[in-house]
């Protein structure tokens, strides 16, 4: 087993692979940016590095200086989290050049799964249903595109090769639309991954995206955990996940079918260490592959939620050599999951990010609650760095118990000092349709809506203009009292910066 | 706490709220009873209203209270009775937001800026893109009104809390 590990991430994926570390008594090497020297994950590591400025290209994502401190720290294998340099095959490369372990998958599956078309190409052949497209084509121009485009049949999606989180990505609903979107899909794929390829697909209607977790060791054993329901996104984005998917339900039949698949399309690329298939299932229950993540999931909790198992801890078992500590026969699910991405983003002002300094965080308690954040009272959010500052993972029997628990949970969470997403939660999970497990992708940016002068409360309202009295009636009498102390020898100004300093 | 009167008005309903003692308020007439805990360092407060909890957080924006519960917001204009009488004698019938001054809410990089100086905009309409923690974001009209100054520049880098632009 390894003696040290490099954390080559940072905020909440960072603390939560530092505690699986600690707890199996393996000592950890945090890095860290200008941003970033007050975070979490440096404050749980046993020892910290710093990499350079707050933009990750200059901090984050520089290779050799993260290789750099690994050999001089002694680190015998690095954890990328996920984001960063985790699907980054030159990055796993660079590690077993190095002699480091990368606990991950080998950089040749990387590279046979991070290009979508190579990824569906292989898959495909190994007998795995994927979504009827352009790639068998290779790269092809947009003329070539415009004359395919019929056959596939409208609405289609235009896909960028490369990358990922809906980036370049575009739905076209006509013919007549399509040259400019192809354009603007280009331009962003160009920017985005500096790889301006795109291909077609057909656009599944109504779909759901249901992922299955695997893991795979270096003995030939791979097997799945059941699936995730990832649905609910915004922009592509994912915001609620949850385990198992109310969809599959009691179906075990094509719960075990998908898991089978997915087992397959590992095998395919030789995958080691713990992966995800993710699949779009129309209406009818068939399901297509859609991509292959190469890494660790950010909602991998709730798996390990309903399995009990620490899917960390695997994966850091799987790069030592290790066999894998559980059988296909051993997967049981037990009970029902839910995970709430809280953004650093106003619900209310189009999702607009929240920056500043987060006054005071109370987190939630009580029983089947797990919180990973990597935010505390009194921490910076800097604009450098992905919006997601904390994840609320609740497991109750089933699942109205358990969004019963989730919205009990994120009414006790207070984030204060900076906006989040948690009102989308709240209303979300009040969502008749949601409620009755009845949704899709689109379902968010179709259903929800925040605006509170559709959802007007008047009794809240009353509520609401009494706070907003008293805090002014505060703020009066505050500054009644500076003025009736005019003949101190301190300004106004000082007092009122003397009351802020002990308040 | 002196008998303090106040008016406070959400998406044109207002309430008229006096605040009698420490532990007693009448709103619109119907008296209640309040216990109003701020909690320190915090935009928050334990606010019991008649037996009832609440703990609403409590921002300062524009001029005005943005009022947070649960999956509600509220943004709430106060006066107290020297400023309504200020206002009453300019001769406004129903309170009038003032100018509204656009502040960048991060620091980044002012990608457009698709209005110019003089037009009219309604709610909703983008009034900056604005490129931040790896995002495109549009800023919006919050209202109707006439955009009458424009301080941003495209291509410019902008602070946190900078002025943009403003709207009348």
């Amino acid at each position: 087993m390894f003696k040290k590990i490099l954390i080559a991430n940072r905020g909440e994926i960072a603390v939560r692979v530092i505690r699986s570390c600690r707890e199996m008594g393996i000592s950890t090497v945090a890095v860290f940016s200008d941003a970033d020297r007050h975070s979490l994950h440096v404050r749980y590591a046993d020892e910290a590095y710093h990499l350079g400025p707050p933009k990750a290209s200059e901090s984050y994502l520089l290779i050799e200086k993260i290789i750099k401190i690994a050999l001089a720290s002694g680190a015998d294998a690095i954890h990328p989290g996920y984001g960063f340099l985790a699907e980054r095959a030159d990055f796993s490369q660079a590690c077993q050049d190095n002699g480091i372990t990368f606990i991950g998958p080998k950089s040749s599956s990387i590279t046979a799964m991070g290009n979508k078309q190579m990824a569906r190409n292989t898959v495909r052949n190994a007998g795995v249903p994927v979504i009827p497209g352009t790639d068998g084509h290779g790269d092809l121009s947009d003329q070539s595109l415009l004359e395919i485009a019929p056959e596939i049949g409208f609405p289609l999606l235009i896909k960028p090769s490369a990358g990922g989180g809906g980036k370049g990505m575009r739905e076209v609903r006509n013919f007549e639309e399509m040259p400019d979107l192809l354009a603007v899909s280009r331009r962003e794929a160009e920017s985005s991954f500096g790889d301006g390829n795109i291909y077609l697909e057909k656009l599944i209607q109504g779909a759901r995206h249901i992922e299955i977790q695997i893991l795979a060791d270096q003995h030939g054993n791979v097997i799945h955990l059941g699936e995730r329901e990832c649905s609910l996104q915004r922009r592509h984005q994912k915001i609620l996940e949850e385990a198992p998917s109310p969809f599959i339900g009691e179906d075990q039949a094509m719960r075990d079918q998908m898991g089978a698949i997915a087992v397959q399309a590992a095998r395919s690329v030789d995958y080691i260490n713990a992966g995800t298939i993710e699949f779009l299932v129309d209406k009818d229950r068939n399901f297509y592959f859609l991509e292959m993540n190469t890494r660790l999931q950010v909602e991998h909790p709730v798996t390990e939620a309903v399995t009990g198992i620490d899917i960390v801890k695997e994966q850091i078992r799987i790069a030592a050599g290790e066999q894998l500590s559980y059988q296909q026969k051993d997967i049981n699910l037990t009970g029902w999951a839910m995970e709430c991405r809280v953004n650093a983003e106003d619900p209310f002002r189009d999702f607009i990010p929240s920056t500043g300094t987060i006054s005071h965080s109370l987190l939630p308690a009580g029983p089947g609650v797990r919180v990973d954040t990597g935010v505390y009272s009194g921490f910076e959010i800097s604009p450098y760095y992905d919006a997601l500052i904390s994840k609320v993972i609740v497991h109750g029997e089933t699942r109205d118990k358990t969004i019963a628990r989730m919205k009990r949970v994120l009414n006790e969470y207070r984030l204060i000092g900076i906006r989040t997403n948690i009102p989308l939660h709240l209303a979300l999970l009040d969502n008749p349709s949601f409620l009755s497990g009845n949704f899709d992708t689109h379902f968010i940016e179709d259903e929800i809506l925040l605006d509170s002068e559709i959802s007007f409360d008047a009794a809240l309202a009353e509520i609401a203009a009494l706070a907003a009295v008293l805090a002014t009636n505060q703020h009066d009498q505050q500054s009644a009292v500076v003025i009736r102390r005019g003949k101190r020898d301190l300004s106004n100004w000082k007092l009122a910066g003397r009351r802020e300093q002990t308040e | 706490m002196s008998s303090d009167r106040y008016y406070a008005t959400i998406q044109g309903t207002e309430y008229v709220i006096e605040i009698t003692s420490e532990t007693r308020v009448t709103i619109n007439g119907t008296t209640r009873t309040v216990d109003y805990q701020p909690l320190k360092q915090q935009a928050s407060c334990s606010l019991l209203v008649d037996g009832k909890l609440y703990e609403p957080i409590v921002y300062q924006e524009n001029g005005g209270w943005e009022v947070l519960i649960g999956s509600g917001r509220f943004i709430v204009q106060v006066e107290d009775e020297r400023e309504r009488r200020l206002r009453l004698a300019t001769g406004e019938t129903s309170y009038q937001p003032g100018r509204y001054i656009l502040t960048s809410p991060m620091p980044g990089l002012v990608i457009d800026i698709p209005v110019k100086e003089g037009d009219q905009v309604s709610k909703g309409d983008v009034l900056v893109i604005l490129e931040s923690m790896k995002m495109q974001n549009e800023l919006r009209a919050p209202r109707d009104g006439t955009v009458s100054r424009i301080h941003a520049k495209v291509n410019g880098n902008v602070e946190r809390k900078e002025n943009l632009l403003v709207l009348e």
